[in-house]
Formats: structure tokens, C-alpha cells, sequence
């Protein structure tokens, strides 16, 4: 299933849960992992003057404060690097998102790791829209892991497996993903769907007729959407809930236990600057007491 | 010890002399090598006689000392009228001495000199605007950086982006096929969102060649994104090149002429090559001056002009809104009070001041544009002008630069400031962290992206 990682890590206190989850899949998997840092933004033109996102100080990047910077990236994640000996740390300088994307581009993992969003990426939020993690998961060819609390780490297999539908061709994907972990796992898969009747509806009320019509017609595009592409595969259960879509799935991932939320990861780029409170995933994440993969396409043939 | 081993007369060649350069960090031991460098006065003197053209010979000699440019001058302004930051006063004591002591100077003199030329004044030219002669000492003091440069003395990071347009062809180190892959990068990004996108290489005859500013390749290639899905909306046939992509000049703020001209000339062969219909280049003030307004002439192209028409972003972005290429949706233009910074480089020496203006007409809901005072051709300078962005060892002279266009941003009440120039958008980004600003800034392609009306036919079939 995973055979090649990249840990993008803020390599601070905020991505230990993510470097725990990372680990503890890579000796499961038998994964090579890549610990990926972009350890500042290059400030003043072109000047070789880089603002270090941990320290916030201005610093000129050479070849020893870059060892330094690994030292340092080993020593916060030291315990869990144990569990992959052969990880490689790498270090480079650029605004995150971009640079894990081009990381991304050039390793080709098949999984990405990262810590959920953090006041530490304030130095870039005031040039670009949206946070790393939401860039990264929109843009990146493979499936996104997010872990944001340490409640949300995780230890061992999984048995469990949410995934949040939205009918979209993204989702579709983030199906295909979520059908292949669980049969890979041998797992319980729960399709599951919110009808919105939140926020973004602004402020037009739905009468009860109507949600339970919506919950109806949910309820046949999981089975003509999903079921219907399952073949063999039994361990299911499907349902479709009323609310906010990211508060009810968490609910909805508490109830089942679930060590795994997948689901789809799609705004528009122009649209992530007007959400302040960040997309539905990210809002998941922070709140989920399990990982989040966000998943957008299928794996390139 | 005359010529160091990082600093000496000798310009970079070579990516092994670049990287060993760049290794010197901060340029420490540079600096101390330049105590040392010697300077070739004979070599000085006779530069000036066959470099140095009338233009400047009469303008040394007429000014009257009235000190008129005196307040036109923003760094004069930002450090307490001090008499020694008259811009008469700057070069008649670096430019106008070494020519009244023809070429005799030392190196306590040349590092003077350096420091007037690259901390003292951004060659903005808003001095010669106020001249009652027209005496403009932002011309010359560009030409006092190529004496400079020619002597070695030229502050690190100009020197190594002299290098690296000698090496690359490009501000930093991006070789020509890492610009054509980021491209396709960029395009296989968007293509979800808009399934047609394409990045046409090297396509001949096309409508327009579009060049770019090697950083936006390296750190912020979204704008290259940007750039693509505005021409795909608006439904321009376009193309980029192979070689000869970077519209920039450091070479220009480094004195550096020989680069200067192996850097247009490779812009220019691009274009002779692909015969375009025209050339428009990216949001960059200091790029447009080079390649489009002094480029020809350093090039020795006897009518002044490059080979096919050249124009600037924004002269491409107000045609296509004029034109109804690209279309704004009322609903989604700017709801906030914005400004806009007027570069010097293409608004005050280029004469774009309506162009942008126009385009303001478009994406502004009537009644929150407020223009800086001054304003248009009588704006200041960002700060971070004439490679002063760049330079660690003036960063306190550029950080106290910056405090005009603090004010003048402030003085607005804008909260968004459109800063269609590269250099312009660094100064303020830094001016917003340096002073704690409370204001956004950006360039025009990703606002106009959210505003534009993307056609039926381009959006993607769920
Ligand atoms: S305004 Fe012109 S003439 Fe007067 S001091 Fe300045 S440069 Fe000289
Ligand atoms: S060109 Fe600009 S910075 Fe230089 S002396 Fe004149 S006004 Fe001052």
C-alpha cells in the first residue's frame, strides 16, 4: 500500500503527531520515508537572506546552517525515526506548499504526511492564500495524511475506515483509495454523506420533507455511486446524516471508531482565501480523533 | 594583497566561480577583501573618456547648486533633509570627483562611492524630473555603478546576479529546461480546473512570446500558473521560449553592462527566432526598462527598439479588459479600499501611468480607489529600488527607505495595495513586516483570476 513517504514536517512540537503516524505506518508498510523540511522563505528580493520559519529570525542559508537545521530535525523526531533507520532527512529553502509539491513531483511518494495547520506558518499566510496543508492536498498527485492532535495519531493497523462522499470526480478517487485500504486491511468501510444544512446555505432554512428527501436521494447516489463499484467486497455499512458536513462526520468517525477518515479535497484556489476557518477538511482534521487522507485523483497509470 | 580571491575585478563566468562565491556567506570575507582591492586609476580614467557621453559631461558641469532636487529626492526626505542625501550633492561628490580628479581616487573613495551609489540612491529619477536643467542623477548614478563595478567594487549580491544572468541567462540559477518543465508543472496543475490549458514552447509566429522573471520559476511559480490561464481565458495565441525567457536585469543594478547586453540579447534572439507578433513580459517594473526601454541600445540596435513590439503586463491586461478578451465579474471587483504603487520604471520612464489606471477602472468598484499623494510620474520609489531589496550589507539604509511609502500607503486608508512590479511588491511585503503594516498586498494576476469570467466552453465537464 505505501511504500514510499514524505513526511512534510514543520519540524516543531506541532508535527510530532504526524512524525508518530508516519513512523508507525512506514515500519507497518516497510515504507522508505523522506522527512521534508522547507526551512524558510526567501525573503528581501534576491537577496540569500531567509527568514527561518521555526527561529522567525533572518538568516543567511549555507551549507552549515543547513546541516545545523537537519541536527535539529533529528533531534525533534528522533524517537520515531528509530522506527525507519534508513529515513532521510532533507531540508531546502521556498514557501512550503510549493516546495513539497515539487518534492512531491520529483520522489513520487505514494503518501504524504503532515502535521495539521499551526500558527507557525503565519510568515507565509500574509503572501498566499489558504495554508500549506490546503495547497498541498489540493494540488498533490497522491493521498494527504493529516494528523492535527495527538489524540489523532496513530498506532497500528486499521480497522476502520470512514469515508466522507461528496459525489464529486474527486470523490470518486477518494473512494477508489478508501475501497483499496479496507480491502488491503481487511476493514470495516463506512460510506457516509452529509446533507448540508449549515453555513453554507446562508441562513435559508430547509423544511424537515425536504432534508429527508435529500437523505433519500443521498442514500441512492452512495449506492449507484460507490456500492455498485464494490464487487466482492461485503464489510460495509452506509449513511447519510443531517448538519454541518465537518462536524458530522467527526461525530459520525467517533461513533464508528474509526482510525481513518478518507475523503476528498477540492476547492477552488480562488475560493480558499474566502473561507477563514479553512475547508471542510481542514476543519475536520482539527477536530478528528483520528488521521485525515485527503485524496483528489486517482494514481496516474 | 590587490585582488581577493571573491572580490577583484573579475566579473563571474562561470557556475563553479558562482557557487563558490554564493559560499561565502553574507559575502564576509568579500567585504574584507574589498578593504584591500586596489584601484586601477588608469584604467578609471580611461573608461571615462570613452564611456562617458556628453549628456553627463554637461549635466556635471551646468548644475547651479540650487538644490532644487533637493525634497524631490525620497531618501533626502527620509533622513532628516540631511544635506549630504541632496542628490546634486551624491554624485557631484562621487561621479563629479572622480572625473575632476580624472580617475585618481583610492580605495577609502571607491568604497564611499559604492555605498552612495547602491544606498544613497535607487535611480528612480524623480530628481531629474525636478531639475529646472533636467539633470538626472538616477541616470547617472547608473552610470556611476558601471565604473564601480568595473573596479570590483560592487556589493556582493550584485555582483552574484551579475553572475548569474552571465552563467544562466537569468537572475538565479535556473537552468532553461527547469523553466520549461515548471511550466508544464504549472499547467498539468491547473489542467483539473481548466482541461484545455496548455504551455505552447517555442511555437512559432505566435501572437505573443511572454517572458518572465526567474524568480517567479523558482519560488513562486503560481504566477507562471497565473499568467497561463489568463491567456487561455482570454483566448490569446501565445507561446513561451526555450531560451531566452528572463525579462530581468540585475546586470543593470550591478553596473554590469557586458551582462547587461548578453542577458537582452538572449531575449531578443528568442524573439528573432520565434517571430511573435509581440513580446509581453510579467509584472516587473525594472525587467520592462531593461529588455523593452534601454535593452535596444545596449544591444546597439541602431533604431532603439527591440525586435517586435515590446510591451508590460499591465499594457496587455488593460487591452484585453478594453477589448472584452477577459471579462470581470461586477460582482467580484475589489470591495476595499486599494492603492496602487506606480513603478518607477515603467510609469514615471515609461509613461504607463492611464494604462494602469484603466485597468483600476475595471476591477474597482467605483468609490474605493485611492491614489498615493504623490501620485503617477511624481511617485516615490517603493524603497527597495535599483537593487536595494537585495543588498545585506544597506539593509538598515533600506529598512529607513522604506518609511516613505509606509507613509504614503498609510496616508491612503487603503487595506490592499496592488504592486504590479516584482521589486515594488518585495519593498512593501517587507515594509508590512518591518513596520507592522496592516494592509495586503498583491500583484494584479491573482486578483484578476478571481474576478475574471472563466467562458462555458473552458470550464471542466463534471
Ligand atoms: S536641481 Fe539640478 S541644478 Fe539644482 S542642484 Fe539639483 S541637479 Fe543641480
Ligand atoms: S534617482 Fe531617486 S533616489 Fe536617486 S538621487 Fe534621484 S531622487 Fe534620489
Amino acid at each position: 500500500m505505501f511504500k514510499n513517504i514524505l513526511f512534510a514536517t514543520s519540524a516543531t512540537e506541532a508535527s510530532d503527531h504526524a512524525a508518530r503516524v508516519a513512523f508507525n505506518l512506514a515500519r507497518q508498510y516497510g515504507a522508505a520515508v523522506t522527512v521534508f523540511h522547507v526551512l524558510g522563505v526567501p525573503t528581501r528580493g534576491y537577496s540569500q537572506v531567509v527568514v527561518d520559519v521555526r527561529t522567525k529570525e533572518s538568516v543567511q542559508v549555507d551549507d552549515e546552517y543547513r546541516a545545523w537545521v537537519v541536527e535539529e530535525i533529528k533531534n525533534q523526531h528522533g524517537g520515531e525515526m528509530k522506527k525507519a533507520p534508513q529515513a532521510v532527512v532533507e531540508v531546502c529553502v521556498g514557501y512550503p506548499h510549493r516546495e513539497i509539491l515539487r518534492a512531491v513531483r520529483e520522489k513520487k511518494p505514494d503518501l504524504v504526511v503532515m502535521g495539521g495547520t499551526t500558527g507557525g506558518d503565519s510568515v507565509y499566510k500574509k503572501a498566499l492564500a489558504g495554508t500549506t496543508l490546503q495547497k498541498v492536498a489540493k494540488a498533490a498527485p497522491c493521498p494527504v495524511l493529516a494528523v492535527a492532535r495527538e489524540a489523532a495519531s496513530f498506532w497500528g493497523g486499521f480497522s476502520s475506515i470512514v469515508f466522507g462522499a461528496d459525489f464529486s470526480k474527486a470523490s470518486d478517487a477518494a473512494f477508489d483509495f478508501s475501497l483499496k485500504m479496507a480491502r488491503e486491511a481487511q476493514c470495516e468501510l463506512h460510506l457516509f454523506h452529509a446533507v448540508d444544512v449549515g453555513a453554507t446555505l446562508m441562513g435559508k432554512i430547509m423544511d424537515q420533507d425536504t432534508i429527508e428527501g435529500q437523505i433519500r436521494e443521498s442514500l441512492n447516489r452512495i449506492r449507484g455511486r460507490y456500492v455498485a463499484k464494490m464487487g466482492d467486497f461485503k464489510n460495509y455499512t452506509m449513511e447519510v446524516w443531517e448538519g454541518i458536513p465537518s462536524i458530522e462526520i467527526v461525530k459520525f468517525a467517533r461513533e464508528r471508531n474509526a482510525d481513518l477518515i478518507v475523503m476528498a479535497h477540492h476547492a477552488r484556489q480562488a475560493d480558499l482565501e474566502d473561507s477563514p476557518m479553512g475547508s471542510t477538511m481542514e476543519q475536520v482534521i482539527m477536530r478528528a480523533g483520528c488521521p485525515v487522507i485527503s485524496v483528489n485523483r486517482l494514481p496516474k497509470a | 594583497m590587490p585582488e581577493g580571491q571573491f572580490c577583484n575585478k573579475r566579473p563571474v563566468n562561470t557556475d563553479e566561480e558562482l557557487k563558490a562565491l554564493l559560499g561565502d556567506t553574507g559575502g564576509q570575507k568579500y567585504y574584507q577583501e574589498m578593504k584591500a582591492l586596489e584601484v586601477d586609476t588608469a584604467l578609471l580614467w580611461s573608461t571615462i573618456q570613452k564611456t562617458m557621453k556628453s549628456r553627463i559631461k554637461t549635466w556635471l558641469s551646468i548644475c547651479a547648486h540650487c538644490g532644487m532636487c533637493a525634497d524631490s529626492c525620497f531618501i533626502y526626505r527620509v533622513s532628516n533633509r540631511n544635506p549630504k542625501q541632496v542628490p546634486a550633492y551624491k554624485i557631484q561628490s562621487t561621479l563629479g570627483e572622480i572625473v575632476r580628479r580624472k580617475g585618481k581616487v583610492d580605495n577609502a573613495f571607491m568604497h564611499m562611492a559604492m555605498e552612495t551609489a547602491w544606498a544613497k540612491c535607487t535611480c528612480c529619477n524623480r530628481c531629474g524630473m525636478y531639475c529646472p536643467h533636467g539633470i538626472d542623477m538616477g541616470v547617472m548614478f547608473g552610470y556611476l555603478r558601471g565604473l564601480l563595478y568595473q573596479q570590483g567594487f560592487v556589493p556582493w549580491e550584485m555582483k552574484i546576479g551579475a553572475g548569474m544572468h552571465r552563467v544562466y541567462r537569468a537572475q538565479m540559477d535556473v537552468p532553461n529546461e527547469e523553466f520549461v518543465d515548471t511550466f508544464q508543472w504549472m499547467v498539468e496543475e491547473n489542467q483539473e480546473e481548466y482541461p484545455r490549458l496548455e504551455v505552447p514552447v517555442d511555437k512559432e509566429g505566435a501572437d505573443i512570446l511572454y517572458t518572465v522573471n526567474a524568480r517567479e520559476v523558482k519560488h513562486y511559480p503560481e504566477d507562471l500558473a497565473e499568467a497561463a490561464i489568463l491567456f487561455h481565458i482570454a483566448g490569446e495565441d501565445w507561446t513561451v521560449t526555450s531560451e531566452g525567457w528572463e525579462l530581468t536585469s540585475l546586470a543593470m543594478f550591478a553596473g554590469d553592462w557586458e551582462a547587461c547586453k548578453m542577458q537582452v540579447t538572449s531575449v531578443y534572439g528568442a524573439m528573432e527566432r520565434l517571430k511573435p507578433k509581440r513580446m509581453v513580459g510579467t509584472e516587473c517594473g525594472h525587467a520592462h526598462r531593461a529588455t523593452v526601454v534601454e535593452g535596444p541600445y545596449w544591444a546597439g540596435r541602431k533604431d532603439g527598439q527591440t525586435p517586435v513590439p515590446s510591451i508590460h503586463y499591465v499594457e496587455w491586461l488593460a487591452e484585453a479588459l478594453r477589448t472584452g478578451k477577459l471579462k470581470i465579474d461586477p460582482e467580484k471587483r475589489i470591495k476595499v479600499p486599494v492603492t496602487i504603487q506606480d513603478s518607477c520604471n515603467y510609469i514615471r520612464n515609461h509613461g504607463l501611468k492611464e494604462v494602469t489606471r484603466e485597468i483600476i477602472s475595471y476591477i474597482v468598484e467605483p468609490g474605493y480607489f485611492r491614489d498615493m499623494s504623490p501620485n503617477r510620474e511624481h511617485n516615490y520609489c517603493c524603497g527597495g529600488g535599483g537593487g536595494f531589496n537585495g543588498i545585506g550589507l544597506y539593509r538598515r539604509q533600506r529598512n529607513e527607505a522604506l518609511k516613505t511609502k509606509r507613509d504614503q500607503i498609510l496616508a491612503t486608508g487603503a487595506e490592499l495595495v496592488l504592486a504590479p512590479c516584482h521589486n515594488c511588491w518585495d519593498a512593501i511585503r517587507d515594509l508590512i513586516e518591518e513596520y507592522e503594516v496592516p494592509v495586503k498586498w498583491s500583484f494584479l494576476k491573482p486578483l484578476i483570476l478571481k474576478m475574471a469570467v472563466v467562458p462555458e466552453h473552458l470550464k471542466p465537464r463534471e
